[in-house]
């Protein structure tokens, strides 16, 4: 099984590539724009970039395995990053992660079984004036509440 | 040692002189004072993690790092106080925690800088209550290597010496924090000429050589320094035997081959194929002397030589430069060689000098050289004009010398055979057993490189003496006790040889 | 609260497109000195004003910028650190939202200063929103000239690009951040050589943190002397101060330099929310060593919260309640740095990770002082053991927490 990237999301990563005095340095970007059309990153996948990039697959691992956004298995239809920091863990992070936990049946790291929502957890995501605070998808929440929360979730699974 | 070029600094009070340029690690080295250190590799670049070589420098509040500070004029470096010795504790505690306790079954044990660092620097107890992470522990990283993730300290000298070397780059650190491991890419495993180096400069046992696991324990190796025979470039290696635990056929036992540093010739690194050299060693050796294929029982070398001198006698004066053909090898060392043309080409068993060496392979464009014998620029420094042998010319001689067995791989065999069917006497000194064993009237064994003594010039005009590493098998001389062995039984001595 | 006609950052989130940000006065400062300055008076002006790093490190601007190699032939850098992870610490984030164009203006005076043509901000992955707006803002500033080739009509012209990071909070140790941009793992590099003579692409780099930028255009516009005036001396104007953690108004605060910490807390975040007490006070990010209720009387500034044991860091402030578990807040310390350390130095990867280990062992099955004094131990093999300042980042906050909270974590352990 070979990877291989849409037109567009060829067009995009030749764009990015153009930024940068080296290939190498396009790296994040290109598997920004090949986890967002795949879902993941496959073995394939990293075959293929490395390529791209004049480089050693292993290259292409050891970047992939170091940064935690990106993902080597597929993940759900969406995203939910729960910061669990000191000034969210003082607004009750802890509970609030909990309750999602509970509610969707999955620990963080996991997706649900309907490959609607991955759990994960994040350590500061910079929105502590509003915390507990939550990401979907990269969109920003807080303060968030159970109720909110609950209203979050409904709406994914609705939509997803 | 002074003046331009070097630099002066203090290390523990002594004052050491260094050339520029020298990390305080490597200056300390010279003044006898051993930092201890994983990263650190002379033959590659300085990464600074490991952090066991920290050291004090006058002026500075903190610790250094000793591989990561050059010498300046006036340095004043402490290696051994007490916030030295703490830093170091602290990293070994810090490693041990996170390192299984398998030493007895670990091929490094006893070269481990781990556990000689522990005995000199550490000596703690265990404070790690909490489990240790558990990891792939036989992972086939490929060419013959074993990796074990939990002894690895991640130096990452393997990934370093792989980008950097070799530039195949087959490994790389994966994951980060605690998780860090080194690993291959799946389909890309380590598959370079070079890859025997990554067990050599893995200061654990992190990384091990299959074909050397659990076949002995390093304390009971004598690790022997000799050169290379199987290129042109002539490295330095230990050959690493166990006494008194010989083949069946009294060959020596070479449980591996390693690469001994040497500057002018081949750095820190050896070749794969010098590190398979221990095949050449103990693989198809022939150790008796045979007559006419068949193994010729209580008959010593020096008594068959007389029939060699015989037949060489038996040849007249005048006709010897025609009908007597000597085959030699470079192979051969300088005094071998030196003592075959004063024998061959200008003394009494003079004759026609012919060579067959193993054809030439691939240079790689590091250390391995196109030519795949050691002392070709011995045999012309010696004053031969080596020529190949042909067979019609072989044919032609009455008395046939043949040193080594590389000619049978050069022809056809049933072109070999026919050519020496045609000469009446016929003889060989080889190694290894071969084709050429039945053809000649008496095949006698004789030493390999690493059995012998003597002088090689390498590719680049490097002459490099070398001793014996271990004696050969009971009765097997080297060539160089059979050309003298020749002149005895040719009623000489040694200065006869010259004075005619 | 500084005057409005002066602040960095605008009241509202709209007001950050080039025609608000042009309204008050922007991209003047940027024209004067690319038109009337030399780049040697525009770091002059900069050092004069003691305008120091507002990452953490608090190295002065201005100073970073006269270490670019005058000669070097070849290309030079700006790398922009856009890598704001530090738990508590969310300024950045701020300039980003409603001051991009303050960013670009301050980017555009330091590349002309430094002699830089090409910049890179390296904005972490979980702000990408914000990147896509730093993008659009970018957009604007080129169209109107302000950004892109020939500058003012001048010669000097900058090219900026965005780089979003995948997930890695030691990318804001600016050597790391280096190696991430060259499309490495983001591990810190040995120093020296340091970037500004061999930084990104082994070329001279300059690498400064959002806000530090983002003060530029202020001090070009009112003279290095106004900006000196606002803060203190030997650390200029004002600073963007990050309250979190109890408060009843957290946010960020635009105040001078040694504003008192406990005038922060008290009257501009209007203190702890009725009923709760402060407990302990974290004055600069989590790195930053905790503080006692009774130990906040003094002035933010880097030299005072040195002296008082701890540091100004990122100034992000966490007001943590009575009623917090403080082994509750040692066991996310802990987690938080074993889970970020990069892995590269051998007492970070594996100390942090025994820390951690060691108080989650604590809050499972209990512990005794001995622990503690284990864990002290643990943080002392790290500290000053370590590349960069990671380690000392991690094990600084972890020895404050058992230092100051002794009794309680004994209790909590021993239960």
């Amino acid at each position: 099984m070979s990877y291989a990237p849409s037109p567009a999301a060829l067009a995009r990563i030749e764009k990015t590539m153009a930024l940068y005095p080296e290939k190498l340095a396009a790296i994040l970007p290109v598997l920004r724009v090949v986890q967002a059309e795949a879902g993941f990153i496959s073995r394939d996948a990293e075959a293929w970039v490395a390529a791209r990039l004049a480089v050693e697959p292993v290259r292409v691992r050891e970047v992939l395995s170091f940064y935690t956004l990106f993902r080597r298995a597929p993940g759900g239809r969406a995203t939910l990053q729960i910061c669990r920091n000191i000034s969210c863990a003082l607004a009750g992070a802890e509970d609030i992660l909990r309750f999602i936990s509970e509610k969707l049946g999955i620990e963080p790291g996991e997706t649900t079984p309907d490959g609607a929502i991955t759990l994960v957890t994040a350590e500061c995501l910079g929105h502590c004036d509003h915390a507990p605070c939550l990401q979907v998808d990269g969109v920003d929440h807080g303060p968030v509440t159970r109720e909110t929360v609950a209203a979050i979730i409904e709406e994914l699974k609705a939509h997803g | 040692m002074s003046g331009a070029g070097t630099v002066g600094l203090t290390i523990d009070g002594r004052p050491v002189r260094v050339p520029e340029g020298t990390n305080v690690l490597r200056a300390a080295g010279q003044a006898g004072i051993a930092i201890p250190h994983f990263c650190f590799h002379p033959g590659l670049e300085v990464e600074g993690h490991c952090r066991m070589c920290l050291v004090e420098i006058e002026g500075l509040p903190k610790l250094e790092l000793s591989c990561a500070t050059l010498v300046r004029e006036g340095l004043s470096v402490r290696t051994s106080t007490e916030r030295v010795r703490q830093a170091r504790r602290d990293v070994l505690e810090f490693l041990l925690a996170e390192h299984p306790l398998d030493c007895p079954i670990c091929d490094k044990a006893g070269e481990c800088l781990l556990q000689d660092y522990y005995d000199l620097h550490g000596r703690h107890a265990g404070r790690m209550i909490e489990p240790r992470e558990r990891r792939e522990k036989k992972l086939a990283i490929g060419r013959k290597l074993i990796l074990d993730r939990e002894r690895c300290v991640l130096c990452t000298r393997c990934v370093r010496f792989l980008r950097a070397y070799t530039r195949t780059g087959e490994l790389g650190i994966f994951e980060r924090g605690l998780r860090s491991e080194v690993g291959i890419f799946e389909g890309r495993p380590v598959d370079n000429g070079y890859s025997g180096n990554l067990v050599d400069i893995c200061p654990v046992g992190a990384i091990t050589a299959e074909d050397f696991r659990f076949k002995t324990r390093a304390w009971f190796l004598a690790k022997r320094p000799s050169v290379c025979p199987h290129c042109a470039r002539g490295c330095a290696v230990s050959v690493e035997s166990v006494r008194g635990y010989p083949l069946a056929d009294g060959v020596q036992r070479v449980y591996r081959i390693t690469a001994r540093e040497n500057a002018a010739v081949n750095g820190h690194w050896i070749c794969d194929l010098g590190r398979e050299g221990r095949r050449d060693i103990e693989d198809g050796r022939r150790v008796r002397l045979l007559r006419q294929g068949a193994p010729a029982s209580g008959l010593s070398w020096q008594a068959a030589l007389t029939e060699v001198a015989r037949a060489l006698r038996q040849v007249p004066g005048p006709d010897r430069a025609e009908r007597v053909a000597v085959v030699l090898n470079s192979r051969m060392t300088c005094e071998e060689l030196d003592l075959a043309k004063r024998l061959f080409v200008s003394g009494p068993g003079s004759g026609r000098v012919f060579f067959a060496d193993r054809r030439p392979g691939p240079a790689d464009g590091l250390l391995l050289t196109a030519d795949r014998v050691p002392n070709g620029r011995g045999v012309l420094e010696a004053g031969f004009e080596p020529r190949p042998a042909d067979l019609d010319g072989l044919a032609a001689s009455r008395v046939l010398l043949v040193f080594g067995t590389a000619l049978a791989g050069l022809h056809d065999p049933r072109e070999i055979a026919r050519s020496f069917a045609a000469v009446p006497e016929k003889f060989l000194f080889a190694a290894h057993a071969g084709p050429l064993d039945k053809l000649v009237d008496l095949a006698f064994p004789v030493a390999v490189p690493a059995e012998k003594s003597g002088t090689y010039v390498n590719i680049e005009g490097i002459r490099q003496s070398f001793s014996r590493a271990f004696e050969p098998p009971r009765g097997v001389p080297a060539e160089g006790e059979i050309l003298i062995g020749l002149v005895r039984s040719l009623g000489l001595s040694l200065g006869d040889l010259d004075a005619r | 609260m500084v005057e409005s006609e002066v602040r960095l950052l605008p009241d509202d989130d709209r007001s950050w497109r080039l025609e608000a940000y042009l309204r008050r006065n922007g991209y003047q400062a940027a024209r004067r000195a690319l038109t009337t300055m030399s780049p040697e008076a525009v770091v002059a002006e900069v050092c004069k004003a003691q305008l120091r790093g507002r990452g953490g490190a608090g190295f002065p601007a201005g100073t970073k910028w006269s270490f670019v190699p005058k000669d070097a032939a070849g290309p030079k850098y700006l790398c922009v650190n856009a890598d704001e992870g530090e738990p508590g610490t969310f300024k950045d984030r701020l300039v980003l939202l409603r001051a991009p164009h303050a960013l670009l203006e301050g980017m555009l005076i330091a590349a002309y200063g430094a002699g830089l043509r090409t910049a890179y901000v390296y904005v972490r992955a979980e702000y990408a929103g914000l990147a896509a707006r730093l993008d659009e803002a970018i957009a604007e500033a080129r169209a109107a000239g302000f950004l892109g080739g020939r500058v003012f009509g001048t010669g000097f012209g900058l090219e900026v690009v965005v780089h979003l990071g995948a997930g890695a909070y030691i990318c804001g140790e600016e050597t790391a951040l280096l190696e991430s941009l060259e499309g490495r793992r983001g591990q810190p590099r040995l120093k020296p050589p340091f970037p500004a003579t061999v930084g990104l692409f082994g070329a001279p780099t300059v690498i400064n943190n959002v806000e530090t930028l983002a003060a530029v255009p202020q001090i070009l516009a009112r003279g290095a002397d106004w900006f000196l005036g606002r803060g203190l001396p030997g650390d200029g104007g004002t600073r963007l101060f990050g309250v979190s953690g109890a408060v009843r108004r957290p946010g960020v605060y635009e105040l001078p330099v040694g504003t008192p910490l406990r005038t922060l807390i008290e009257v501009h975040a209007g203190g702890a929310p009725d009923g709760r007490r402060v407990k302990a006070v974290i004055p600069g990010g989590l790195s930053a060593p905790v503080l006692l209720p009774d130990e906040i009387d003094f002035p933010l500034d880097v030299a005072s919260l040195a002296r008082a044991g701890s540091m100004l860091g990122s100034a992000g402030v966490v007001v943590i309640p009575d009623g917090t578990s403080m082994l509750d807040v040692l066991r996310l310390t802990a987690r938080f740095y074993a889970h970020e350390s990069c892995g590269k130095c051998t007492p970070c990867r594996i100390g942090t990770s025994w820390i951690l280990k060691t108080v989650d062992r604590l809050r499972r099955d209990g512990g005794g002082p001995a622990d503690l004094d284990h864990i002290l131990r643990l943080a002392d093999g790290i500290r000053g053991r370590t590349l960069c300042p990671f380690g000392e980042g991690a094990a600084l906050p972890i020895r404050a927490l058992i230092l100051k909270f002794r009794g309680e974590l004994e209790q909590a352990a021993a239960r």
